[in-house]
């Protein structure tokens, strides 16, 4: 279960300033840093580019892994997948080569990094960082960051448009819930190719068009699937990016 | 018996499976389909618990939107969500039954509509701990009998198995993890039939076989194949296309 510090975290996710998010995200995680980078590129060639983080080592962490090529933040990133290192020290030392060191040297003993993103769609990567080494993840910190990476997978999908992007009706601590449907994420696939966009486009898209017209957005996804609904029709086509006007 | 000479070999199937680099979803979407043999039921699937301890389909026996709509209703309501909180499995609920279904009736409206009259939620559990459920679904009256009944929980517990088989003490994160990135692939997975069914001009189910076929015969993890599909590395000239849609 979600500890109440990070249930009280998620709670006010949507509003207030990415420094000081991030100093409460850390005090929920019980840890001495928290950094969310974005991803930014195309595909494969996408690297992760700092988008908040509190103040101190988190953010020197981050840093050092961009400027060494390397590192569990990135590997996150490229991988999809979580990377939780609790003591850095204790890493074989050709996985991130030079790492290990230069970290202890920040003050950063271990890291924890969980990708942000909903299937291929990549948006970045939440990292947080311990000043002292752990024997073991501690489980309430696993599960509050996993909680903590779905809701900034939620966040992250809405805001992708600018603006107050379009409205989801979803459980304030996770992705929202239209995003749980098999059709919605088969529709994104058809889209990206009907426009050759990128999924994360697509989806964008989708989205955009759905709150444009007031629409849910499982009800768009099924259209698009059924044939009924093609987004490189002239006549029938996409609103433009960000949906509705004023 | 014929039917425990089929279990036997199901089990020798999913021994032979488990190698280091296995492919957890087909091998779930298998066992899926077993369930429906051996047990004569109409459709099968297997959920599990997101970061936020909601529902999420991972494999099913069959890819119908129908089908896969019913799995996602139950991220908040239906008997696997019961199932999963009590971690007791609940078998032979009439859904035509009021009284059965009470505390979910849109879920249980839908599984009508789709023809199905009884359903089965069986936990995925290891230990102390619930991870998902298996779902079972007949569109005959027909009781499950009890030795029946110890089969699926013998295939829900091989299922666990196959999810968590990395898994030692102590690492409740790597659990996790497993979980979020069987979860993730699933989407993923989703997105490729989205994009094959657009260029292929077929339904996402015979998008979905093609795909499924081609990953099988060259020995392709679906979630890495879907990858390279998206990414651009794979041509999907060369997997056998499936005939258009009339």
């Amino acid at each position: 279960m979600i500890s109440d510090g990070m249930a009280d975290v998620l709670r006010s996710l949507r509003h207030g300033d990415g420094g000081v998010l991030a100093a409460a995200c850390a005090r929920a995680l019980q840890v001495d840093g928290v950094a969310v980078s974005l991803l930014v590129g195309a595909g494969r060639d996408a690297e992760p580019e700092p988008l908040w983080h509190s103040p101190g080592i988190a953010a020197d962490f981050e840093e050092l892994q961009f400027t060494l090529g390397t590192g569990p933040t990135l590997d996150a990133a490229h991988s999809g997948t979580a990377v939780v290192v609790p003591d850095l020290a204790a890493v074989r030392a050709d996985r991130w080569p030079g790492l290990p060191a230069e970290a202890l040297g920040l003050g950063v003993a271990g890291a924890y990094c969980f990708p942000l993103g909903l299937g291929a769609i990549r948006l970045g990567v939440l990292t947080a960082v311990t000043g002292r080494a752990d024997d073991t993840v501690p489980e309430q910190r696993y599960a509050d960051a996993l909680a903590l990476a779905a809701a900034l997978t939620g966040l992250l999908l809405e805001h992708d448009g600018g603006g107050d992007g379009p409205a989801v009706s979803g459980s304030v601590t996770g992705v929202p819930r239209e995003l749980h449907r098999a059709v919605v994420h088969q529709a994104t696939g058809m889209v990206s190719v009907q426009l050759d966009v990128s999924l994360a486009d697509a989806l964008l898209r989708l989205r955009a068009f759905a709150y444009a017209r007031d629409l849910p957005l499982g009800d768009v996804a099924e259209d698009v699937v059924a044939g009924r609904l093609r987004f490189n029709d002239d006549r029938d086509g996409p609103p433009e990016l960000g949906g509705r006007k004023g | 018996m014929i039917r425990e000479q089929r279990l036997a070999e199901i089990f020798m199937e999913v021994a032979d499976s488990l190698t280091d680099d296995f492919d957890v979803l087909d091998l779930l979407q298998r066992l899926s389909t077993r369930c429906v043999e051996l047990l004569d039921v109409s459709a099968a699937g297997i959920l599990l618990a997101d970061a936020v301890g909601e529902l999420q389909m991972v494999a099913a026996s069959d890819e119908h939107t129908r089908l896969l709509e019913l799995f996602a209703l139950q991220h908040d309501q239906g008997p696997c969500v019961e199932c999963y909180r009590s971690g007791t499995a609940r078998t032979n609920i009439d859904l035509n039954s009021r009284g059965a279904t009470a505390s979910w009736p849109r879920f249980a409206a839908r599984a009508r509509e789709t023809g199905y009259v009884a359903t089965h939620a069986i936990p995925l559990r290891l230990r102390d701990r619930n991870i998902g459920a298996l779902n079972l679904f007949q569109k005959t009256p027909h009781l499950l009998g009890e030795s029946e009944i110890a089969l699926a929980k013998a295939l829900a517990g091989v299922a666990t198995i196959t999810i968590l088989q990395q898994r030692t003490l102590e690492q409740s994160h790597i659990e996790k993890t497993q979980l979020q990135t069987a979860l993730n692939s699933r989407i993923l997975v989703e997105q490729v039939k989205g994009i094959l069914c657009e260029r292929w001009g077929t339904s996402p189910d015979e998008a979905f076989s093609a795909f499924r076929g081609y990953a099988r015969s060259h020995h392709l993890r679906l979630a890495d194949f879907a990858a390279a599909i998206i990414d651009g590395t794979f041509d999907t000239a060369t997997i056998p296309q499936p005939l258009p849609r009339s």
